[in-house]
């Protein structure tokens, strides 16, 4: 799966969205149980807000040294003996993955979660290469066997519900027991279990690498990254350039916001960091490569968007999105929804496909709060839209004409006072019973569904020169 | 005796100037003398959140003099208050309007805000019967940190029973700009707060921004719900025995 | 033998020019960190509240805790091994065993009631992930246990690997209660020290806290996906 997830235009994306009643239901609830379980983690912590600025403050010391700390890093994967391949773009790595593939004539490959290897479109590749890819992660894995993009960065799976999840196990695998997700599971456990056994390469992605060490951390409640980086006797780690702490003691920090954030747990079931083995632990990847990617990464430092690169991933802002909620993953059009997509993914593919999303926002500011690293992604958002309208061409026509207006209107008091002197006879055409029918370009998309109040007549800022003259309430209704 | 100059923010002056007035009478009957400084315009919101910075510049300029001499400035909008705190930023390499921009945010108080924050004020002494149910503003609440006060003034109206609205956390779909641009999301955000209001039995629907009120109010009426719309100045400016401009003579 | 890096230079030059100076190949130190937040977490907390809290925990992430004694343990572990379907059970190298009294039971009484032990071993890759593969236990000591989570942490090293962790049905963890400490925070510094004192860093660590789950499907939890179906931990 490529970052961009469909062709369609966005309106038609967000139609089909709100049609998908399934969906919508799916996410409110659990968005409503992430909610909870999410404020009770960090209620628990009791300094919170402690705690994330700590989360900002090693992100942002990172991204501040971020050439020093992968070579830190680079140097300890090396001495350990793991291979390290900076890649400049998402093809770059493909290649390289490709050929450590080739290399090894593996056939079979088994896979963690990972959402870069999803923006690089590895799986294509290798499978295009002859090798088998199996997605490993249980959300993955049945959005893979159903062709499926995921909807969610922690959640893949979360727009299918578990009817729909049987009937897909029945026809691509022959299940045929009932919809409880206990038993859908376990039959996943015994298909997936023998690809663990077979795999010649496991490929995981990177929560963390810790630079002192030259290990990954890799973090999940399934199990599944762990047996990707134990059986297979290569392991090929796919990591996002930014995505480092300098040792582990940051890691510490940021692990506990990531799964408090993510899943509302303290930690979740396997926290594992794990590197290149020695050969006398009897197990795990005699063969390493870490392979780091930038893929468009490095043009947003040092911009005014460089704060997005502090995302550990955790989908908190997706969690809390009152738009997300409605329109779900899909509708974003990228592998990467909500708030954080809204942002990223402009920057890593360009306004042309995706300049709506700055735009699918009411600026509640719900994910800057949520955020455990305190990216301010609502004004992000808003830096996208300035970006926009300071790009020629980007922005309507009739938008730039109202807001010229405004300009004007805004800068002089007395134009101003004059328009709203006005305003009522100028709109009386349009209203009736003191309320606007149809009829004025934007506001249709208003007046469609609810009513609005004509002008008052009698402007507060007139009232109150009266008030004034009248002396104050109080000594009006004492007297 | 303090004094205090209003910003009355376009929405009320042009469209529900009750708020304004109430805002007033409300400040009048805790001891403090208003002003209304007559050059104010509006405070370049709808610009700012469309991406406009060069337009809303000029709005922050004409709203940073007209406030120039005041020693406090409050406004019945949590959002604007909010759009205050932004100007410092946006003067950010510019020496000349960065201070007297942060000078004004420094100054700026939500009506709410300033009752509890300035005025030390938990009981207005407003009375009003019947169940309301309050919707939390998302500027107000998350990028002005204004949470408790609404709260702890309602909860100092006699006769009046708070039923928390359910979900409370999530936008009303306004968003300014956003309500036109995206109109079937927002459609759909406002029809759950719709829902959730109405959830709640409550015989008023609460609120501190009147952009926000104008969104769920405007639904309402068209869905034909009978619930009534009022902003938390009116509500606190409901005394018994008066003509004030709160609940009695909308 | 060091592995080979590629593209670093260009790479990295590239990431310096976009912060807007040269690359830095020396001299960055960590900053004072604004808060010391994981330290304040259960600061002046009593072994025994230590324990509360770790009981309490285990029983949020579906986790048995059975406290027993040295003499004890042997008993413990063959009645858990026995209720919950038998062995095989597989174990790593490690002298703990021997140093807890265990010997007996892994080599003489369970193999003559027809319980299997494997033991890991550092060279014998295959055979290691076949056994742990059909390995109904494995049983492991933890080297330091966070009270806050719920967590046993075990650090790789000759002849302890990392399948058997996932790989076995049930995962039994002795829990000494001296490695009891309040969080990761404990934990990750004291390992950080002793990489900071030149020791090499484990090339795998291992936290882990209770059995495997999921809720990829309607948000619904399940215990037991791709690692152990159930997990206990033996405190001692």
């Amino acid at each position: 799966m490529a970052l961009k997830i469909n062709e369609e235009k966005f309106d038609d994306r967000v139609s089909q969205g709100l049609q998908d009643s399934f969906m919508r239901g799916a996410v409110s609830s659990a968005q409503e149980r992430m909610y909870t379980r999410r404020l009770s983690a960090a209620e628990e912590l009791g300094n919170w807000e402690e705690w994330r600025s700590l989360g900002e403050q090693i992100r942002q010391h990172v991204l501040k040294n971020l050439d020093y700390y992968l070579m830190q890093l680079g140097e300890n994967v090396s001495r350990r003996g793991g291979h390290v391949f900076f890649a400049k773009t998402g093809a770059e790595a493909v290649q390289y993955i490709k050929e450590v593939a080739e290399q090894k004539q593996a056939r079979k490959i088994v896979k963690s979660k990972s959402m870069v290897t999803e923006e690089i479109s590895m799986n294509e590749a290798l499978i295009d290469a002859g090798c088998e890819v199996v997605e490993s992660d249980l959300g993955e894995y049945i959005l893979q066997i159903d062709n499926e993009p995921p909807s969610h960065i922690v959640v893949p799976a979360l727009h299918k519900n578990k009817s729909q999840i049987r009937d897909v196990l029945k026809k691509k695998l022959g299940y045929e027991q009932s919809d409880d997700p206990y038993e859908m599971t376990k039959f996943v456990r015994g298909i997936l279990r023998k690809k663990f056994m077979e795999a010649e390469i496991g490929v995981t992605g990177c929560n963390f690498a810790v630079a002192n060490t030259g290990l990954i951390c890799l973090v999940t409640n399934e199990g599944n990254g762990d047996l990707v980086m134990s059986i297979p006797k290569t392991q090929i780690v796919v990591m996002g350039m930014e995505r480092i702490v300098p040792t582990m003691e940051e890691l510490d920090v940021l692990v506990s916001l990531l799964c408090r954030s993510s899943v509302g747990q303290k930690l979740t079931s396997y926290v594992t960091v794990a590197g290149p083995v020695t050969g006398e632990e009897g197990d795990g990847p005699e063969e390493f490569h870490l392979v780091i990617v930038d893929n468009g990464r490095s043009e947003i430092l040092g911009s005014r968007f460089q704060p997005v690169l502090q995302c550990i991933r955790c989908a908190s802002c997706i969690n809390v999105c009152p738009v997300y909620r409605h329109i779900g993953g899909f509708s974003y059009g990228s592998i990467y929804p909500g708030p954080i997509g809204a942002v990223l993914t402009p920057l890593l593919k360009g306004y042309d496909d995706f300049r709506e999303l700055p735009y699918a926002c009411s600026l509640c500011g719900a994910c800057t709060d949520a955020c455990p690293v305190k990216i301010p992604l609502h004004e992000l958002i808003l830096k996208h839209r300035q970006a926009i309208v300071e790009k020629e061409g980007h922005s309507p026509l009739a938008e730039k004409l109202a807001m010229k207006m405004f300009g004007m209107g805004t800068a002089s008091p007395s134009l101003y006072q004059l328009a709203s002197k006005l305003a009522p006879s100028v709109v009386s055409p349009f209203t009736s019973d003191g309320r606007f029918g149809k009829g004025i370009g934007p506001l249709n998309n208003w007046v469609n569904i609810r009513e609005l109040p004509a002008p008052s007549k009698e402007r507060f800022r007139d009232w109150f020169i009266d008030h004034k003259k009248r002396g104050t309430t109080d000594e009006r209704n004492h007297s | 005796m303090m004094k205090v100059a209003l910003f009355a923010t376009c929405l009320a002056d042009m469209f529900r100037p009750n708020v304004g007035k109430a805002t007033v009478e409300l400040l009048e009957h805790l001891g403090v003398e208003t002003e209304f400084p007559d050059s104010q315009v509006c405070c370049g919101q709808p610009a700012y959140n469309t991406g406009y910075v060069k337009e809303t510049k000029k709005a922050a300029k004409n709203m940073i003099r007209a406030f120039e001499k005041a020693e406090y400035v409050v406004t019945p909008s949590g959002s604007c208050a909010a759009m205050f705190q932004e100007y410092p930023d946006l003067f950010r390499d510019d020496p000349k309007w960065h201070d007297p921009a942060k000078e004004l945010a420094d100054k700026t108080y939500e009506l709410t805000q300033f009752i509890i924050d300035v005025l030390n004020i938990t009981d207005v002494g407003a009375r009003l019967e019947g169940k309301a149910t309050y919707h939390t503003s998302c500027h107000m609440m998350r990028l002005l940190g204004v949470k408790d006060a609404p709260f702890t003034l309602l909860s100092h109206v006699r006769g009046l029973e708070v039923e928390p609205l359910p979900n409370s956390q999530n936008c009303c779909g306004f968003g300014g700009t956003f309500s036109v641009k995206m109109p079937r999301i927002s459609e759909q955000m406002v029809d759950e707060k719709v829902d959730n209001v109405l959830k709640t039995g409550a015989d008023y629907l609460i609120g501190a921004d009147s952009g926000c009120l104008l969104n769920i109010g405007g639904r309402l009426e068209r869905l034909g719900k009978k619930v009534k719309v009022m902003h938390i100045a009116e509500v606190l400016n409901c005394r018994q025995g008066g003509n004030y401009h709160g609940f009695e003579n909308q | 033998m060091k592995g080979t890096i590629h593209n670093r230079d260009s790479f990295l030059n590239h990431i310096a020019s976009q912060l807007g100076r040269d690359h830095r190949t020396a001299g960055i130190t960590r900053p004072a960190w604004k808060h010391d937040a994981p330290w304040e977490v259960m600061k002046d907390y009593t072994e025994e509240q230590l324990l509360e809290v770790f009981k309490k925990q285990c029983r949020n992430i579906h986790t048995a805790v059975i406290e027993t004694s040295k003499t004890q343990l042997p008993g413990v572990l063959k009645k858990l091994v026995s209720e919950n379907g038998g062995g095989p059970v597989i174990i790593p190298e490690d002298s703990r065993f021997e140093e807890y009294g265990l010997t007996r039971l892994l080599k003489q009484e369970w193999p003559q009631e027809n319980v299997p032990v494997y033991q890991w071993q550092a060279k014998k890759r295959e055979e290691n992930l076949k056994a742990a593969e059909t390995s109904n236990f494995s049983i492991l000591f933890s080297d330091y246990t966070l009270a806050e989570s719920g967590t046993v942490c075990v650090k790789a090293k000759k002849g302890l690997g990392r399948a058997l962790h996932y790989l076995p049905a049930n995962y039994i963890a002795i829990v000494p209660r001296h490695t009891l400490v309040p969080r990761l925070t404990q934990a990750v510094h004291d390992m950080n020290r002793a990489i900071g004192n030149g020791e090499p860093a484990p090339s795998s660590i291992h936290f882990i806290s209770g059995p495997s789950n999921s809720a990829d499907i309607e948000m619904n939890l399940v215990v037991g996906v791709h690692g152990p179906l159930q997990a206990f931990y033996v405190l001692v």
